[in-house]
């Protein structure tokens, strides 16, 4: 027990919290949207978002490419990858119900996962960047200067992906699609094709959240499930398929986080965070932003 | 004569009568402390009863529920605790039927706002948060818990493989025979009936939520039992091993891989799936979590229904559907 943090130090923690928070919100809004379409908790994407903060390790490491620069590179390679994804397997088994598509999102994480601990070993890495210390002061508050950036990233991914969903031709059949698949049909909308869109956008997301690990955490192989979890909860808050929910729970569970860390204790953190998506799942199953229309 | 013995409707009786005759006799054939089947058979068991205890909930009643390895962990934690203290002997029946009370319990506490509330992918979510918070409770549980570092016990009381495979024997055919039972009665009718429509089972005065608790404890009863024999066969629980998610995702693979909401079906998918992971583990160690992954993606491809759907046909599982939706009808 610390005790209440002074404002200063509450600031702080609600600064690091919300910065944090982002991160969780990025790889949210990528489940967020997979869920809305295929209505499958996509479980790998913590394994996928992995792939991609090693991706970034790789190109640093052996061509120092920097990682910024580099996330240019990863955003259509990992589109292409979750097109085919989509196509060669989610599709396949997509009439058979939600079970073999969950065991396939399993059996991809098991597999990833496995390849990546081969390929990279199961070592930890960092990637540490001539910025990577870099600290902003802010009066008396210091803001990493990594983690101040990945949230601008994050923040600019969401508006983006906000932007495409609701003024984009595509974006507005993904959300008919995710309304109702069968009336969205009915007007001409493939929703194979849209399903296929989606899907390669929220894996580009947690791309994108990989980028964003690779230069904020160490990580190794087996970071991602816990990750998925937490990016799980994040959705649970805003209310599964809603996007700009996800990014709002995200940056809640990360305060969340800090502030049991803080006031608590760091190992009790997790099990706050838990309890809490427990509280709002049973108080308000739709989420935080939940719409009040039940879906049949 | 023999024909009409070995027909559709008894041959499963058979094959079962004669598996189970093996599974008693062989550990008196061979070494039991050198066999390697032996070992794998006693951990098949285990298997096979976690992933019925899964079918009856996610499978019979339609309740997906992520977090049984919190169930696993309170067996594993009540029976280490209590031998710590000296109430319970090494393999003590005792110790083993008040773990699987204890969870039965946590499980009815739990359920009751959880299942009331919570419906399809919410309440999938609700459960995986169940194992992780009491993961957290335990690493922070002082000395009762032993903290992170677990409980150790004193492993000098290990004499033999026998036992642990009898019971191990033991506690499968009980699950396999309590699953059995229940779904032959009123009660298994209504859990199926709440899996297909929840409205319509209320609506015929079906107390939707008394019987979902019920799948639920009995669930957490079964999968407690197992987590009970693993403490007394690692000698050492520590909470990032028996509240690993391993012990709730790897019983699902097996009962989606055999088919969900079958009798045979986890039965089925236990044995291959761990005959997969042994095997794949002894020819080639080093790709062996990489071989599973890719095994489970083939398999889900090619049967997305389970293997028992292959055996036995679309055609016929879509008529024995029909029948008991129409004995439902009848019989409300």
């Amino acid at each position: 027990m610390t005790g209440f943090p002074s404002f200063a130090v509450f600031l702080k923690i609600l600064i690091n919290g919300v910065l944090v928070g982002c991160m969780y919100g990025v790889a949210a809004i990528g489940l967020s949207l997979i869920f809305g379409c295929m209505e499958i908790v996509f479980i790998a994407q913590g394994a996928v978002m992995i792939l991609g903060a090693y991706c970034i390790y790789w190109m640093f490491t052996l061509t120092s490419i920097d990682p910024f620069f580099g996330f240019l590179l990863i955003l259509p390679v990992f589109l292409a990858f979750g097109w085919l994804m989509y196509t060669g397997l989610f599709q396949r088994v997509a009439k058979a119900g939600k079970n073999p598509s969950l065991l396939l999102a399993f059996g991809l994480m098991v597999l990833l996962e496995h390849v990546m601990s081969l390929v990279w070993s199961p070592n930890t890495r960092t990637v540490a960047t001539s910025y990577s210390a870099l600290a902003l002061g802010l009066g008396s508050i210091n803001i990493s200067f990594t983690r101040l950036m990945v949230s601008l990233l994050a923040l600019i991914t969401t508006g983006l992906v906000f932007l495409f969903l609701k003024k984009t031709m595509l974006g507005k059949a993904v959300r008919g699609v995710s309304e109702d698949m069968r009336a969205a049909a009915l007007l001409g909308i493939s929703p194979i094709w849209v399903s296929a869109a989606t899907f390669s956008i929220g894996i580009a997301l947690a791309g994108i959240a990989g980028v964003a690990t690779s230069i904020t955490y160490p990580f190794d192989p087996y970071f991602g499930f816990l990750f998925s979890l937490k990016a799980l909860i994040a959705v649970a808050f805003g209310g599964l398929g809603s996007v700009e929910g996800a990014l709002l729970g995200g940056v809640i569970l990360g305060v969340l986080e800090s502030l049991s860390s803080y006031t608590i204790s760091a190992g009790w953190a997790d099990a706050v965070a838990y309890v809490a998506f427990l509280i709002v799942l049973i108080l308000r199953p739709r989420g935080l932003l939940g719409r009040s229309v039940e879906k049949i | 004569m023999i024909g009409k013995v070995l027909s559709m409707r008894n041959s499963g009786y058979f094959v079962g009568l004669i598996l189970i005759g093996f599974c008693v006799t062989y550990p008196f054939i061979v070494d039991a402390e050198a066999s390697y089947l032996v070992y794998f058979l006693f951990l098949t068991f285990i298997y096979v009863t976690l992933a019925q205890g899964w079918n009856l909930v996610a499978g019979y009643t339609g309740q997906v529920s992520l977090g049984q390895h919190a169930f696993f962990g309170i067996g594993c934690y009540m029976t280490a605790i209590t031998w710590r203290a000296g109430w319970t002997g090494y393999l003590d029946p005792l110790a083993m039927l008040m773990s699987g009370i204890g969870a039965a319990l946590v499980a009815i506490v739990i359920g009751l706002p959880l299942l009331a509330k919570l419906r399809g992918d919410y309440f999938a979510l609700g459960t995986l948060g169940l194992g992780e918070i009491l993961r957290v409770i335990c690493i922070n549980g002082g000395g009762l818990t032993g903290g992170a570092v677990g409980i150790g016990i004193e492993s000098s009381a290990y004499k033999s493989m026998s036992p642990y495979y009898f019971i191990a024997l033991l506690i499968a055919l009980i699950a396999l025979a309590s699953l059995w039972l229940i779904m032959r009665s009123n009660i298994g009718l209504a859990l199926v009936a709440i899996r297909e429509d929840e409205m319509a089972a209320a609506a015929n005065g079906i107390g939707v939520l008394k019987y979902k608790i019920f799948a639920f404890a009995v669930g957490a009863f079964i999968t407690a039992l197992c987590g009970s024999l693993h403490a007394y066969y690692i000698f050492h629980i520590h909470p990032a091993g028996v509240y690993s998610l391993n012990w709730a995702i790897t019983p699902i693979l097996m009962t989606i891989l055999g088919g969900t909401g079958t009798f045979w079906g986890p039965i089925l998918g236990a044995f291959i799936l761990a005959g997969a992971f042994e095997l794949a583990n002894i020819w080639m160690p080093e790709l062996h979590p990489i071989f599973s992954g890719a095994f489970i993606i083939l398999v889900t491809l090619f049967l997305p229904d389970g293997i028992v759907s292959f055996f036995a046909g679309h055609r016929r599982g879509i008529l024995r559907k029909l029948s008991l939706f129409n004995w439902i009808v009848q019989k409300t």
